[in-house]
Formats: structure tokens, C-alpha cells, sequence
């Protein structure tokens, strides 16, 4: 079906992968887990076929598929991938599932018709194979809506049957269940293992080994670039944890924190009676919730819960329609949400969006600097806070050039180093690695064991246990918490 | 009363719209325009179910152009001979409050006819009329995705806002640092933007988007043959009658 | 080595999208050379001259011609870059006005994407992005030609190094805008009748309160308010260009090939394949 036997394959600036070959054969699924920075989503590009050269790597190695070998030397003269021909062979979904809407469609559709299109397949041909793709990744019921504001799981499930409405014998998938609530997971669980039932070769790029990966999904190991050798039968074994793999729903290290809940007058949050809704549909509304020092509360709740609704009303980024947020005993009414930042540290669920300075210690100095700390001054926060989350190396990097992990860190250091008491974290585990977890929880302990609040939304229950003293539960009967 | 005007193709309407625009520069005459206007323009937006929005779309863009022009020619027109009221530097003149009323009609018609043609059209109903008259690809392509983006942008721009705020950053009302708070928004919006377009070129590619034979559209055509042959009839109409106009008539 | 899964090597340019590009060009400059030389007279006379058509049918019809030329030779890369460019441009033109800034901005995203993806690919997003905002905005319909100069105009200047040393940079912003201003004055004056916004209207007065006609007032104003809004763009044209991640800068096979940015690595790789996306 696919086989690769990769000699080297290089961006201008350095070595990335070296040293991998294995090969997948129909209705075949392999798992490749490996570490943030470890090259996955590299090795699933070149899989995916693009391998341009006027972008500015070099590829040595092979790869075959349908029968087809193609040699590349890392010359000129190597052969140019046609991506579309490829792609009628392997599909391919990266992370970021929204840049693979073609932007130009009105609906789900005509979204997943559009390579056919391009192709001149007649509208009668193109009906019935979207309507099979749609009802092989349930989304029959989706297909008139707009794909630009449809929410993330089914977006992925939108970019993954755009891919194969043209029935490739191989499926690539970068990390499709980032983001994705339990109900989500299974979803699209079952539907991957139905599509494999029917024969397709599917490989998944992941950073964390699920518990539940059955025994008939092979498990590649990434690490630095390179293929490691595991043991395949004891999956969740020391030796996963050597190349920076961990497994999911394992905590790093569950020791039970002794919180001491501080003996306030005032509690640090405290909400009565909110509610708010964004247009006529309520989402959110909290009767009574009253959070002290020391305390640390996960926010739990399926997606569109209102999760990250609640979190944004504890800076005034959203405004109650009634109801009252008080920190510190203080109305937030009023506050603009700049004023709030050094009182409020508020870690956004995408985080490229939160970072927008070109350098990382502009970025973690942003903060100090606008809360009017002098230059020296802020720098010197802002490399403490680096050094706490080990990035104190990175400092002169665009932000967007390190790894996941790093970035979601540079996100944390630059909530840090305004030195906020109270901690919003919006999904932080999401995506992230073995190491990104450890580093995580260990700030996260300290801040809590300092006096410092925490407020953090999550799906992984697992995590939430191991940090947090409470839960919240929203959703439709727990909302009055 | 709301009803929505679904009679003819956006493709159709908008022809309509830009050869009557040319009729208006042709005639270049303010009786005419006002005509335009009154009779055709107005009872259009009024029966496309969008009277509002195109209502207020026409006051946002023409209303300060329509003051604009009156002050401008009203006071300051120095080939003006009739003058009305001397004002020392400025003076109201007869034939620049003449030329103000000729310009005005011209640009409140030239506004209200690609305006209602443009806020009662329905963007995919176009592109799918013009991927089935065989438009260049890239051309439906760039016009359809530039619509799908623009409010995009603005929400994208407006998350990137928050993200700063909540990180300290305060906008006040001085120019400067609305100027500043510009900037600091655009290079991640940019940013943001350009590596989006990065893969979504790469999923085009990989889509068949490169390729060169006829592209086939997944909906149904909503054109037909009589308004094809509409379209060409009225286009060969203004052109006999702008050619008359400028050299038939005077001979 | 033939395959199914590869690309044929090397694809030559017809030479009929060289024709439609020179009569895009003689057609809008023949429009202006004719508004400029033979209008001037007969404005006052207000009605029955074509001037107003002659502005619309050639600024817009030289526009399409030039697209007609360059869409067909640019890879996808370049296609999906438009329409965020023209976005930008409709967001930051709209964003200026709402802000009251005294200068446009409406030309940021052609600019842009001069700069990244060439000139060819920046004409085009300069006509395509007022024919789109047009729709909206009927006022940006007619400067479709100035636009594609900008575009063009900012390409070149990349292209020809200016974007390598920053002082450099303002400098073709200025030039850049001398050029688009003098485009612009006869759309503002034969269209429009010079009107545009509070701070420009005010610029046209004076000079008509001195005696100027319509259209040299119009050019003045036009020459004040262009040099200062492109210095402006293009200077934040490259201080975002040189803000971004190094992979996205090195990703544009136009930077790459033409070293268009400082310290972004050459194109030794990229110019070994010319032909992945050298259409010319």
C-alpha cells in the first residue's frame, strides 16, 4: 500500500528525520507517537506527498505506493511529486483542520466535492460519492451547513471525508483528536475504524500513546527524528516514557497536594446569578460559585458547555448579561480587561493566537512592559519566568518556530511574568507532551502551594484529578453547579 | 411588507446594474440620474428582502460624498461666473452648485445601482453560475475566498485583541496609539493569515486545483439560456447606443 | 523517470497572455495620457463629455486585461495569497476610516503580497481587491488601475533588493505613492468630483480656492495624501515582513528565489528547481 525508507530529510536549517522505513498494507493501522519537536508532523507531510523542493528541503530515500517507487537523491533532478495524482492515493488531514477548507465554499457540500470538481467529475457522480463520504463520516446531516462556522469536531470530520470522498487506499491523520471532548473522540474513533474495516490504511500521528489503542494498531515511536524500537506488547512501559512519550490518562505524578485553603473574609472569585448568552441562546449561567486562596478548580463539561464563556468573564474580556463577577471583593464592572492583567493570568485555548511578538522574550516581556515596569525591569521577569518553564535557551526565537510544546510554554511564561495570583487556563493540556504535561503540573502545584488560585477548563479528567482540589461541572444539568 | 426578489441570476443583475451605471456616465445628466435612482434603483432595494442593509450601506458610503461634493463646488468653485454669495476666499457660485447636482445624482446613482445588486446577491449562487459559464477557476476562486475571508479576518483581528488585552494592553483614544495598537495587532494577524494560506495551498494542490480542464460546479445551474441571451442583447444595446450618443447624434 | 504520481518537467508561457498584458498597460495609459491632455478644458462644461466613461471603461478595463494576462501563470501558492491579501485590504481600509485615521491603508494587503509573491501576482490583487470591494464599496471600483501599479510597483521594489536595506524601504513607499497619486487625481476628479474624505476634501479646497482646476487640484491632494499612506504601508509592510516566523518567510518561492528579505536564506535549494514554480 505505502512504504517509506527515508535516508535523511532536512530543512535548510538542519537535519529533522533520519533513519526511518516501515510499510502499511490495506485496512493496516499505525500509530506513531512521539514527543513534541520529534518531527511527526515533517515525517506525516513528506507521507502526505509534499515535497516541493522550491520550499527548501531535501529528501533521501523512497517511497512507494500503489505500486509505484519513487527515488528521490536530494538533487535536482529528483522527481516532483504531482500532488493531486498523490492525493487520489493518500489522504491527508494535518493539525490545523481549518486551513483545509478551501474558503470558497458555502457548504459542507460542496466543501467535500470540491477536489472533484476541480477534476470536472459530472454532478451527478459527484452527488452520490459525497453522500457516501458524508454518511461514512456522519455528516448527513451537516452537509448544507456553512464549513467556515461549523464547530472543530466536525470540522475535522469535514477535512478528513474531503480527503477521502476520492476513496485513497491510505489516510494520513495529524493529531485529528486534539481538542475533541470524550463524545467526540468516540465518534470519530468509530467512524476511523469503520473506514478501516472497509480497507483503508490508516496511519495516526499522536503525542501521547492512548489507553485504549487496541492490539491490532501497530505503534511507532518517534524520538529526535529518528524511529526507535519499542517493545510492541507492553505498551506504557518505561521505555515510552525514555523517548518522552507518555501515555494518556496516566498522571505524571499523582501525589495528593496538600492545599492550604486560605482563611479569607473575601473569596478571590466570587459569582452570583450569572448568566449570558451570545445572542438570544443562553450558554452560560452560574448561580453561586465562590473560589478562595490556595484552591485550585478544574471546569469540566462536554464542548459548548460553556466552559471557556466562564472563564473569559473572570478578566472582563466577556461582560455578564446579569449577574455579578467580584474579585477580591471588587465588581469587574467596568474594569477594562487591560487593567486586569496583572491580577488575572489568562491562558488562551489557541494559543497561537495569544502569541504575537517576534522574539520569546519580547513576547514573556509584553506583560511586565505594559503594566509599566521598565525596560531592565521586565526583561528580567520575564527570563525568570522562561527559566521556570526551561525555555531560559530560547529567548532570542520567533515564537512560531519552536515546538508545540515550547509554544504553549512561552504562552504560560508570558501569563507568569506579570506574576498574576490568580491563573486562568483554558484546555492546557490539549496537545500537549509527556514533558509539557510534567512541566505543566509541576508549575501548577507550586503556584497553588504559594497562595495562588486556579480556574482551568479541561476534558482530561485524569489531569484535573492530579492538580486541581474541586470540580466544576457545567452542562446542561450541572450548570447550577 | 419583505419579500425576496429571486427572479433573476446575480450574474444577470449585476449586468444589469454596470450597463445601467454606463448609461448614467453616457446621459451624464442629473435629470436622468435622478430618474435612475427614483425608478429603477429604489423600488429594487426596496423588494430585495435587504432594504435595510442597502439603506444604510448608501448612507454610510454616499452621504458624506454627497456633502462633501456640495461644500466643495458650493463654495470653492473658481470657474463659477454667477456668484450667488461672495465669501471672501470661497464663493457660491450658480455653476458650481450646478456641477455639485451633476456629480451628486451621478455618484448617489452610480452608489445605489451596484450597491443593491451587490447586498441582495447571493455570493454562492454567483460563483456557481460562473464555474458553469467556464469562468477562469482562479478567478472564481480568488473572488469567492476574498468574500469568505473578510469577515474572518475581522474576527480573527478581534480575538488577537482580546488575547493582548488580557495580556495588558490598554488602547486609549489618542491616534497614536490606536496607530500603535494597529500594528501590534497586524504582524500576528498577518502572520496568522499567511501560515493558514501556506497549507491551504498545499490542500488545493493536493484537491486538483492546478489542473486545467473544465471545472464542474456540485450545484445545479440556476441560469438559463434566456438570460444568457438577456445579458448579451442589453450589452449590445448600450453599446449602439453610447456609440449613437457620442457620434451619430451630432451628425 | 515517467509516473503517474509526478509532474512533467518545465512549462513554456504563451505568448498570448504577453499581449493581453501589453494592452492592459497601453490601455491604461492611454487613458490617462487622454484625461490628462484633453480634459482639462472642457470640465467646467460639466455635461455631454465621456470623460466619466472613459475613467471607469479604461482604468477598469486595463485592470481586467492585466488579470486576464497574469491569473493563468501564477501557481497556486500565489492564487490562495490574493484573497488574503485583498481581505486585508478591505479590513484595514475599513478599519482606518472607523479608527478616523488621516491616512487610507487600503492598499496594505496589495503591498503585501507584491512583496511576497512577486509583481505579477501584486497587479493582480491590486485590481481584483477594489473590483471585490467594489461590490461594496462602488467609490473603490474605478481605481483599479492605480491599484495594480501599487501592487506592481511594490513587487519590483521587492525584487530589485529595496526590501534588503530598510532605508530603502520608505523611499519606494514614496515613489510608489508619487506614481498611484497621479493615477488616482483624474478617478477623483472625473468621477467623483474630487470628493473623498474630511482631510482630503480640505487639501482639494485650498488649492481650488487658489485657483487651481479641478483636475491639478486633484493631483496636488492627490500627491500629498498617496506619498504619505504608501510611505506609511510600505514601512509597515516590512516591519511585518520581518516579523514572521522564519519557515513562513522561507515558504514564498518569489522571497526565496530573489533573496527579497534580508537573512532569509538564499534560494540555492530553490533555484536548483526553477521550473516547480517559475511560470513567469
Amino acid at each position: 500500500m505505502i512504504s517509506l525508507e527515508l535516508e535523511s530529510f532536512a530543512y535548510d536549517d538542519g537535519a529533522v528525520l533520519a533513519d526511518i522505513a516501515f510499510s502499511l498494507g490495506a485496512g493496516e493501522r499505525a500509530l506513531v507517537v512521539g514527543a513534541s519537536g520529534s518531527g511527526k508532523s515533517t515525517l506525516a507531510r513528506v507521507l502526505a506527498g509534499q515535497l516541493d523542493a522550491g520550499q527548501g528541503h531535501r529528501f533521501v530515500g523512497t517511497l512507494s505506493v500503489a505500486g509505484e517507487q519513487l527515488v528521490f537523491a536530494g538533487s535536482g533532478s529528483d522527481p516532483r511529486i504531482d500532488p493531486a495524482a498523490w492525493a487520489q492515493h493518500v489522504g491527508y488531514v494535518g493539525q490545523r483542520a481549518h486551513a483545509h477548507l478551501s474558503m470558497v465554499c458555502a457548504s459542507v457540500a460542496e466543501e467535500i466535492a470540491f477536489g472533484l470538481a476541480n477534476r470536472g467529475v459530472p454532478a451527478e457522480r459527484m452527488h452520490v460519492l459525497v453522500d457516501l463520504a458524508a454518511a461514512r463520516l456522519g455528516l448527513t446531516d451537516l452537509l448544507e451547513r456553512d464549513p467556515r462556522r461549523i464547530s472543530g469536531g466536525e470540522l475535522q470530520r469535514v477535512a478528513i471525508a474531503a480527503a477521502v470522498v476520492g476513496n485513497p487506499a491510505v489516510l494520513v491523520l495529524d493529531e485529528p483528536f486534539k481538542g475533541l471532548d470524550v463524545a467526540g473522540r468516540r465518534d470519530l474513533e468509530s467512524l476511523l475504524a469503520a473506514l478501516g474495516e472497509s480497507g483503508t490504511a490508516i496511519l495516526l500521528f499522536e503525542p501521547m500513546l492512548p489507553r485504549d489503542a487496541g492490539p491490532a494498531t501497530r505503534v511507532l515511536v518517534l524520538s529526535g527524528g529518528s524511529m526507535v524500537p519499542v517493545d510492541q506488547d507492553v505498551p506504557g512501559s518505561d521505555d515510552l516514557g525514555r523517548y518522552g512519550v507518555g501515555v494518556e490518562g496516566v498522571a505524571a505524578n499523582s501525589a495528593p497536594l496538600a492545599h492550604a485553603v486560605g482563611e479569607d473574609r473575601i473569596p478571590a472569585i466570587r459569582i452570583r446569578d450569572l448568566s449570558f448568552g451570545y445572542g438570544a441562546e443562553p450558554v452560560l449561567s452560574v448561580a453561586d460559585l465562590a473560589v478562595s486562596s490556595g484552591e485550585a478548580v478544574a471546569v469540566l463539561g462536554p464542548n459548548g458547555s460553556g466552559k471557556s464563556t466562564l472563564l473569559q468573564h473572570l478578566n472582563g474580556l466577556l461582560r455578564p448579561e446579569a449577574g455579578r463577577v467580584q474579585l477580591y471583593g471588587e465588581d469587574l464592572r467596568g474594569r477594562p480587561v487591560g487593567s486586569l492583567a496583572s491580577t488575572v493570568g489568562h491562558l488562551f485555548q489557541d494559543t497561537d493566537q495569544q502569541l504575537f511578538e517576534h522574539t520569546v522574550l519580547r513576547e514573556v516581556a509584553y506583560g511586565p512592559r505594559a503594566a509599566g515596569r521598565s525596560r531592565k525591569e521586565a526583561e528580567r521577569c520575564a527570563l525568570q519566568a522562561l527559566a521556570a518553564v526551561g525555555l531560559a535557551d530560547a529567548v532570542h526565537h520567533h515564537p512560531h518556530d519552536l515546538s508545540f510544546r515550547d509554544r504553549r510554554l512561552v504562552a504560560l511564561a508570558s501569563l507568569m511574568a506579570t506574576g498574576p495570583r490568580l491563573w486562568v487556563l483554558d484546555e492546557p493540556t490539549v496537545g500537549l507532551d509527556l514533558r509539557g504535561r510534567e512541566v505543566l503540573s509541576g508549575l501548577l502545584r507550586r503556584h497553588i502551594r504559594d497562595g495562588g488560585i486556579l480556574m482551568m477548563a479541561t476534558h482530561d479528567e485524569v489531569f484535573a484529578q492530579a492538580v486541581c482540589s474541586r470540580m466544576f461541572r457545567l452542562g446542561a444539568a450541572a450548570a447550577a453547579g | 411588507m419583505r419579500f425576496r426578489r429571486r427572479i433573476l441570476n446575480p450574474l444577470t443583475e449585476l449586468t444589469i446594474a454596470g450597463l445601467l451605471v454606463v448609461l448614467v456616465l453616457v446621459v451624464d445628466d442629473w435629470r436622468f440620474s435622478l430618474a435612475v435612482l427614483l425608478l429603477l434603483v429604489l423600488p429594487a432595494a426596496a423588494t430585495s428582502g435587504r432594504a435595510v442593509h442597502i439603506a444604510v450601506a448608501f448612507g454610510v458610503l454616499a452621504g458624506p460624498m454627497l456633502m462633501f461634493l456640495l461644500l466643495l463646488h458650493g463654495l470653492f468653485y473658481p470657474e463659477g461666473e454667477r456668484v450667488l454669495l461672495d465669501l471672501g476666499p470661497a464663493a457660491v457660485t450658480a455653476e458650481g452648485l450646478l456641477f455639485a447636482l451633476e456629480m451628486g445624482t451621478r455618484v448617489a446613482a452610480f452608489t445605489g445601482l451596484l450597491l443593491t445588486a451587490a447586498l441582495s446577491l447571493e455570493v454562492s449562487e454567483l460563483l456557481e453560475t460562473l464555474t458553469h459559464r467556464g469562468w477562469n477557476r482562479k478567478l472564481v476562486y480568488v473572488l469567492g475566498s476574498a468574500l469568505g475571508l473578510a469577515p474572518l479576518v475581522a474576527d480573527r483581528a478581534a480575538q488577537i485583541t482580546r488575547a493582548q488585552q488580557a495580556r495588558g494592553l490598554v488602547v486609549t483614544r489618542s491616534p497614536l496609539s490606536k496607530l500603535r495598537a494597529l500594528v501590534m495587532v497586524g504582524r500576528p494577524l498577518i502572520a496568522g493569515l499567511l501560515t493558514d494560506a501556506a497549507d491551504r495551498s498545499r490542500t488545493l494542490d493536493a484537491r486538483g486545483f492546478a489542473g486545467t480542464g473544465p471545472r464542474t460546479s456540485y450545484r445545479a445551474d440556476t441560469d438559463t439560456a434566456a438570460q444568457r441571451a438577456v445579458r448579451w442583447g442589453l450589452l449590445a444595446v448600450v453599446v449602439v447606443f453610447t456609440s449613437w450618443w457620442y457620434v451619430g447624434r451630432h451628425t | 523517470m515517467n509516473s503517474s504520481l509526478t509532474l512533467p518537467s518545465g512549462t513554456a508561457a504563451p505568448s498570448t497572455r504577453r499581449i493581453l498584458l501589453i494592452a492592459g498597460a497601453v490601455v491604461i495609459a492611454a487613458t490617462y495620457l487622454y484625461l490628462v491632455l484633453v480634459q482639462p478644458a472642457e470640465i467646467a462644461g460639466g455635461a455631454g463629455t465621456p470623460a466619466g466613461l472613459t475613467t471607469l471603461l479604461g482604468f477598469l478595463g486595463g485592470g481586467a486585461l492585466l488579470v486576464a494576462g497574469i491569473l493563468p501563470g501564477l501557481n497556486t501558492q500565489a492564487v490562495v495569497l490574493m484573497p488574503v491579501g485583498i481581505a486585508l485590504n478591505i479590513s484595514f481600509g475599513q478599519l482606518a476610516g472607523t479608527l478616523g485615521l488621516p491616512i487610507y491603508l487600503d492598499a496594505l494587503g496589495t503591498v503585501l503580497i507584491g512583496v511576497l509573491a512577486g509583481p505579477a501576482a501584486g497587479a493582480a490583487t491590486g485590481v481584483l481587491s477594489n473590483a471585490i470591494w467594489g461590490l461594496f464599496n462602488p467609490f473603490a471600483l474605478p481605481f483599479a488601475a492605480g491599484s495594480a501599479v501599487i501592487g506592481l510597483l511594490a513587487g519590483l521594489a521587492a525584487r530589485w533588493g529595496m526590501f534588503r536595506r530598510l532605508y530603502l524601504v520608505p523611499v519606494a513607499g514614496l515613489l510608489t505613492g508619487v506614481v498611484g497619486g497621479l493615477l488616482a487625481a483624474p478617478v477623483a476628479a472625473f468621477m467623483f468630483g474630487a470628493a473623498g474624505t474630511m482631510g482630503t476634501n480640505a487639501i482639494v479646497a485650498a488649492f481650488r480656492a487658489m485657483g487651481d482646476t479641478l483636475l491639478v487640484a486633484a493631483t496636488k491632494q492627490g500627491l500629498t495624501s498617496d506619498t504619505i499612506d504608501k510611505l506609511i504601508i510600505f514601512t509597515v509592510v516590512a516591519l511585518i515582513v520581518y516579523a514572521l516566523p522564519r519557515r513562513t518567510r522561507n515558504a514564498f518561492t518569489f522571497v526565496r528565489r530573489h533573496r527579497v528579505l534580508l537573512g532569509a536564506s538564499s534560494g540555492d535549494s530553490g533555484s536548483r528547481d526553477e521550473s516547480a514554480a517559475e511560470r513567469k
